[in-house]
């Protein structure tokens, strides 16, 4: 039998110890296809340094991971997206 | 008979030069594709582009995209062509994917759409 959730306790500052990262749901449609010519879509899964997100933060499936990142690197070596973005250097 | 096979081909010139020049590079690199028996369905040049990082020095690139069908073999000697080439910063030539070629007209369609309704608003 399923124990009811206090949704009160949920949200309780008692009851949270971690900050739990936050992740979105959903960020990708499955079907959505990866273009490597895109830097702008590229752009969104990598991070102000300039390196690839780990998915536990996007999001997105085990699958399209693979695709982005390789879609980076290809958009990286075409000068697209930097390897170390300069502001941080 | 060797296979044809459909890539996609990106490279780009160095745009510090004249646009006569770069216009002599891209041709140059069409008569090899066409004279090694390969065939050009769809050439799209972006036009000049902020580099994301300097290559040689450079800070901008003359962006040129194309769709090609190449018998396998002069794969190799179309890449070794590219390294030879003065003008040519960087090069990337993969097996075309048709799902994303698709996808990249239907979403070229749709942002024009989107354009000509934001042109339309501001009016």
């Amino acid at each position: 039998m399923a124990v009811p959730v206090n949704p009160n306790t949920i949200n309780s500052p008692f009851r949270q110890k971690k900050a739990q990262p936050k992740k979105r749901n959903n960020p990708l449609k499955k079907s959505r296809l990866i273009d490597y010519l895109d830097p702008k879509f590229l752009g969104r899964f990598t991070n102000d340094q300039g390196k690839i997100l780990p998915r536990r933060i996007t999001g997105v499936t085990a699958l399209q991971q693979r695709r982005l990142s390789k879609a980076i690197k290809y958009a990286r070596h075409l000068a697209l997206l930097p390897f170390v973005a300069q502001d941080t250097r | 008979m060797t296979i044809r096979r459909a890539y996609e081909s990106t490279y780009v010139i160095n745009a510090a030069l004249e646009d006569a020049e770069i216009e002599a590079v891209s041709k140059r690199v069409n008569d090899f594709i066409t004279e090694n028996g390969g065939q050009i369905v769809e050439e799209n040049k972006w036009g000049r582009r902020r580099l994301a990082y300097p290559i040689k020095k450079k800070y901008n690139g003359f962006y040129v995209y194309m769709v090609v069908e190449l018998p396998v073999d002069t794969l190799t000697a179309l890449e070794r062509f590219y390294v030879l080439e003065d003008g040519i910063l960087r090069d990337l030539t993969i097996v075309l994917d048709p799902k994303l070629r698709e996808f990249r007209k239907v979403r070229a369609e749709a942002q024009a759409i989107r354009a000509a309704q934001l042109a339309e608003e501001s009016k």
